[in-house]
């Protein structure tokens, strides 16, 4: 057992897991706030990066300001679909508003592509390339500054739902009628927490972009994602950075202990593998709160 | 509406009537849309031209096969243009229809048979999967299948394929290649370590055993690091090719794997020029890693890169110079450029031999496989090694060199030269023989 | 005049509870048959070969996952997988020898039992979390496939499927293929069409509704929900061997993957519940788009010069085949099968406006 590359493994694993994380906070901030689940969340992290790209090497400015229009304007574009699609979906079954969104996904994966090319782009950081050592144990500087980032921004809408926007979002994720009553304005929540959402969603494809180029396959970043939010339970954000800890760590680990047993590709099956084990044994999450369906 | 009568309380136009006039409106609209489709489709059919050459380009423009297929078909379309505007081939000048099939079966399927009604006598997916479900139809119908790179690596035996045209070194001959190339730098493999870090699906699996043969034949030690697909996490992999500590790293992907493995390999200290890539490697890529960075970096190149070629300066000045190109003029020269600039050329050879052997004969596939088949030592001035076709042999003869990246472009390590050849036949007619026998 | 109700009166049970009262609708219905059979012999071959077949195929694949999903109210993000078990079980069946009769029938029962394990997930959670268990067990399936070489088929990774005799006739060509699917078709659709009258069709609907409601009135829910998995998923078997032998001739993993779910999830949701005419359009409408766009696109810009980019070009139909799932479940959320619905409403009082059903 080489005991460092299983310590390096499991520090990549962390720092992996909380980038993955960030995509996974987007869905849970929506599934808190609305009830539903955004299976576009993907595709609007391919369109945050594909905007931080555009507003930065497409216009000449630096990345640094490029960044921060293309959250702006992802932000609106959060709030935009939220109005336009979602709110014509209230009231209907879940399967609609998931395949609305599925529907949402392929528009975006056309449209981003199609209007702003579909060749790879380079999003770059500035992140010098040389790695940190720990001992024997290299840590890529990339996923530090990722993995760090990400780890940030959760924590921060961890503060962010302790503060009076948070209360009012904790209200009506509990019960949108009584949030009316006491004079809530529940679409105003809603539509921020979408808003939100893009944002997280947008910082994410700017970190992924930044490491594999930006082109349509960061909408690929879904399937990780839902496995964190349901790992760390739908309607919790804490659970959002506990759970994408344990995925990263666990997918790191699999691909180096199990992939010479079996011969590649585990890394795939451990979100899988981890989604059906939460489902059966604990379907709630680690930190949700159950639901429970009234008579 | 109703029309409200004298007297008679107006009803309120109700936001259910709106809803159904905005949907009988968009029902409406949608099956005007599906009307006017077909019957576009239907009249392409009609304009049949007495002296056009019909070769079917559908390919996979917005799935996974984006990072290549902009490019290569831009180089196919623009080297079209040029041989048409010299008049074409005989006086026939190449039609080549382009769409996109998104490597979904029934589209692919739907764009085969409405090309073949129009009287293709050549369809080049340009796609795997599309590619391998096409060859039964394609051997049936009689119409030439080209693999470009990809498909079956089988397909060079042109014995059980007789319409399936690889027309370019496999991923068998590549790696048989690259390992020689190796060879020649070490000067011998015995006891080194060469590791292969691919994508985990049958494209990455399949040089392995080329690898494997060559392992016990020269003596190196081999080991592989798959990672899934489509590659844009492989911070697993890496710190594990470091600890291998290995002479040689192979790298054999597509895309995003292709960047993130480049950008992973720096990040964990693996030297550049102890690197190699198959054919999937390009200019592009380069860029989003960073130039500098991945300096040192080889790869298979099956044609000459850049623009110096004859034909990619010719295109320069007679199609870009002109406004005729298929795409933006920063592109041209591009690794993936050239290799569309070089399957075209040698289709539009293929055209030129067919004409030769039968100059009357009716424009069909088996006509021009007697052409493809017959083509011999064709360079395209300069483009590709010389390549020659036979009946049984599809792939050309299996030359290609290898290149290193210098920050800037590409520059060639070797001549053309082919290297172990014997094992990677050996493998094809194993390979072809259990398709012949059991259709696998 | 067109669904003329007036006159038809009943004087058995029998006749009230036909399948359609109406003798238009049985009239259409006859004529929509015949037409189908006929087809081979009129359209051009374009036609039969890559609009009509793969629509039966792909209608009878959205019929067999309606079954689950507008019949018992459960979401099945996962019925590629199912539909890949029996395609391969079926053609590894064949080429060991099997009659093919056996082998498709086999095939639809490994997906039965897969299928009903993946319905286990379904007696523990509910909608978005059983979309979500499907959803894996699909990557599951896919991963046990992709790595088993003796399943997947070895290094070329893709199965040729050996020519195949359905009672004695040989399964080759355009003629045989298409009437095969046709068969098969019709079978599934009259199977759907009966089986809201049986009493299986019945406890599924009381399990859609409310299932502890149904539970407490004597159904057994854990036991109806299984046989719904278990059913769906040997008709998705049956039809992925179909699939594989009439239409692609050839095994390989990628044709099964998670986007072949979300297609026929597409076609079932557009085309509307629970409705067996809806499959039929969801899946007409789904698989036709995007080609339909494509040509459109293609002939527009030659026609009208219109130089669009050929990035742009190439991702048009996408981003419109995306917006059409969008704004039709914006606009009529109940599907085609709804559209058609009120357009039949609209005849059946036609001239008169105003008495509505």
């Amino acid at each position: 057992m080489d005991y460092w590359l299983l310590g390096e493994l499991a520090i990549t694993g962390v720092l992996v897991g909380a980038m993955y994380g960030l995509v996974a906070l987007g869905i849970v901030l929506i599934y808190k706030t609305s009830g539903t689940a955004n299976f576009a969340q993907g595709a609007i992290a391919m369109m945050g990066a594909y905007f931080a790209w555009a507003f930065s090497s497409a216009i000449g400015l630096p990345v640094f300001i490029g960044i921060p229009i293309a959250v702006v304007v992802m932000f609106g574009f959060g709030i935009l679909v939220e109005r336009t699609m979602l709110r014509r979906m209230i009231g209907q079954p879940v399967i609609m508003v998931i395949m609305l969104t599925f529907g949402l996904e392929l528009l975006l994966r056309g449209a981003v592509p199609g209007f702003l090319g579909s060749a790879v782009k380079r999003l770059s950081l500035g992140i010098p390339q040389a790695p940190v050592f720990l001992g024997e144990m290299l840590i890529n500087r990339a996923y530090l500054v990722g993995g760090g980032v990400s780890a940030l921004l959760i924590v921060a809408a961890i503060v962010l739902f302790n503060s009076r926007l948070g209360i009012m979002m904790r209200a009506v994720s509990d019960d949108q009628t009584a949030s009316w009553s006491v004079g809530i304005r529940v679409e105003r929540a809603i539509a921020i927490a979408w808003g939100l959402s893009a944002v997280a969603a947008t910082f994410a494809g700017v970190l992924w972009g930044s490491m594999q180029g930006v082109d349509w396959s960061l909408s690929l970043l879904l399937m990780k994602a839902l496995a964190i939010a349901i790992l760390g339970g739908l309607d919790s954000i804490p659970g959002v950075l506990v759970a994408a800890e344990i995925v990263g760590v666990c997918e790191s680990l699999a691909t180096g202990v199990l992939d010479p047993m079996i011969g590649g590709g585990t890394r795939d099956i451990v979100a899988s593998v981890i989604i059906v084990i939460t489902l059966l044994i604990r379907p709630y999450g680690l930190f949700g709160h159950e639901q429970i369906e009234r008579v | 509406m109703s029309r409200g009568r004298r007297g008679a309380i107006k009803p309120v136009a109700t936001r259910e009537d709106d809803m159904r006039l905005t949907r009988r409106s968009f029902v409406a609209t949608t099956a005007a849309t599906a009307l006017t489709g077909l019957r576009f489709s239907m009249r392409s059919a009609v304009a049949a031209d007495a002296k056009v050459i019909k070769f079917g380009m559908p390919q996979d423009f917005t799935k996974i096969y984006t990072f290549v297929t902009a490019e290569y078909s831009q180089g196919a379309r623009d080297y079209f243009t040029l041989v048409n505007g010299r008049g074409g081939v005989n006086g026939y000048k190449i039609d080549a229809e382009v769409s996109d099939h998104a490597n979904d079966l029934p589209r692919a399927i739907e764009a085969y048979e409405r090309l073949k009604r129009e009287g293709m006598v050549l369809i080049d997916p340009l796609s795997t999967p599309v590619a391998r479900a096409l060859v039964s139809r394609a051997l049936e119908d009689k119409i030439n299948l080209v693999t470009a790179f990809s498909g079956r690596s089988d397909a060079a035996d042109g014995a059980v394929f007789p319409y399936v045209m690889p027309l370019s070194p496999n991923y068998w001959t590549q790696a048989g290649l690259i390992i020689d190339f190796f060879r020649q730098q070490d000067k011998d493999l015995k006891g080194k370590k060469i590791v292969l870090v691919h994508i985990d699906t049958p494209f990455g699996k399949e040089p392995i055993p080329i690898f494997q043969a060559l392992g016990q034949k020269l003596g190196y030690s081999f080991e592989t690091f798959p990672y899934t697909p489509p590659g844009n996490d492989q911070s697993a992999i890496w710190p594990q090719v470091r600890r291998a500590k290995p002479d040689w790293v192979v790298f054999w992907g597509a895309g995003v794997g292709q960047t993130t493995a480049l950008s992973e390999a720096v990040r964990n200290g693996i030297p550049m020029d102890r690197m190699s890539s198959s054919v999937w490697i390009s200019e592009s890529d380069m860029d989003v890693v960073g130039k500098d960075a991945v300096k040192g970096v080889l790869k298979f190149e099956p044609c000459a890169s850049g623009r110096s070629p004859k034909v990619v300066a010719d295109i320069i000045k007679e199609v870009a110079g002109k406004g005729q190109g298929a795409g933006p003029e920063a592109k041209i020269g591009t690794s993936y450029y050239n290799y569309g600039v070089m399957m075209a050329a040698i289709m539009v050879e293929g055209v030129r031999v067919a004409f030769q052997k039968n100059p009357n004969g009716p424009i069909t596939g088996p006509w021009l496989n007697d052409g493809l088949t017959a083509i011999t030592d064709f360079t395209a001035e300069g483009l590709l090694p010389a390549m020659t076709v036979t009946k049984d042999d599809h792939q050309g003869g299996g030359k290609g060199r290898i290149a290193r990246w210098d920050g800037t472009k590409f520059v060639p390590q070797t001549d053309w030269f082919s290297a172990n050849q014997d094992v990677v036949w050996a493998e094809i007619k194993k390979s072809a023989e259990n398709f012949k026998t059991t259709g696998k | 005049m067109f669904y003329r109700r007036a006159g038809i009166r009943h004087t058995t049970y029998r006749q009230e509870r036909q399948l359609w009262p109406l003798p238009f609708d049985r009239f259409l219905v006859g004529l929509v048959a015949a037409l189908l059979i006929i087809a081979p012999f009129v359209v051009d071959r374009l036609y039969l070969v890559a609009y009509l077949l793969p629509w039966l195929i792909w209608s009878s694949a959205a019929l067999g996952l309606n079954l689950l999903m507008g019949g018992a109210g459960q979401i099945h993000l996962g019925y590629g997988a199912v539909m890949a078990i029996g395609a391969y079980t079926s053609v590894h069946l064949v080429r060991f020898g099997t009659p093919f009769e056996l082998a498709m029938v086999a095939g639809g029962l490994a997906s039965a039992v897969i299928g009903s394990i993946f319905g286990f997930a379904a007696l523990r959670v509910k909608s978005l979390y059983l979309a979500m268990a499907t959803i894996a067990m699909q990557y599951i399936v896919d991963f046990v496939i992709t790595h088993v070489p003796g399943i997947s088929g070895g290094g070329m990774a893709s199965v040729e499927v050996p020519p195949v005799r359905f009672l004695g006739i040989l399964i080759e060509g355009d003629l045989r293929t298409y009437f095969m699917a046709l068969a098969v078709c019709a079978v599934v659709a009259l199977f759907m069409l009966n089986v809201g009258r049986t009493a299986f069709g019945r406890a599924l609907a009381a399990v859609r509704e409310k299932d502890y409601a149904a539970e407490i009135i004597g159904i057994d829910t854990f036991k109806y929900k299984l046989l719904a998995f278990w059913s769906s998923s040997f008709i998705g078997g049956v039809i992925g061997c179909v699939l594989v032998v009439c239409y692609l001739r050839s095994v390989s993993p990628e044709q099964f993957h998670l986007d072949l779910s979300i297609q026929l999830l597409a076609m079932v949701i557009v085309g509307g519940l629970g409705s067996v005419l809806g499959s039929f359009f969801g899946a007409g409408l789904i698989l036709f788009a995007p080609i339909v766009f494509n040509n459109l696109i293609g002939a527009g810009a030659d026609r009208l010069g219109i130089a669009i980019g050929a990035d742009l070009r190439a991702h048009l139909p996408l981003m419109l085949y995306g917006a059409l799932i969008v704004v039709f479940l914006i606009i009529e959320p109940l599907g085609l099968a709804k559209i058609y619905d009120n357009v039949r409403n609209y005849f059946l009082v036609w001239p008169f406006r105003h008495a509505r059903r």
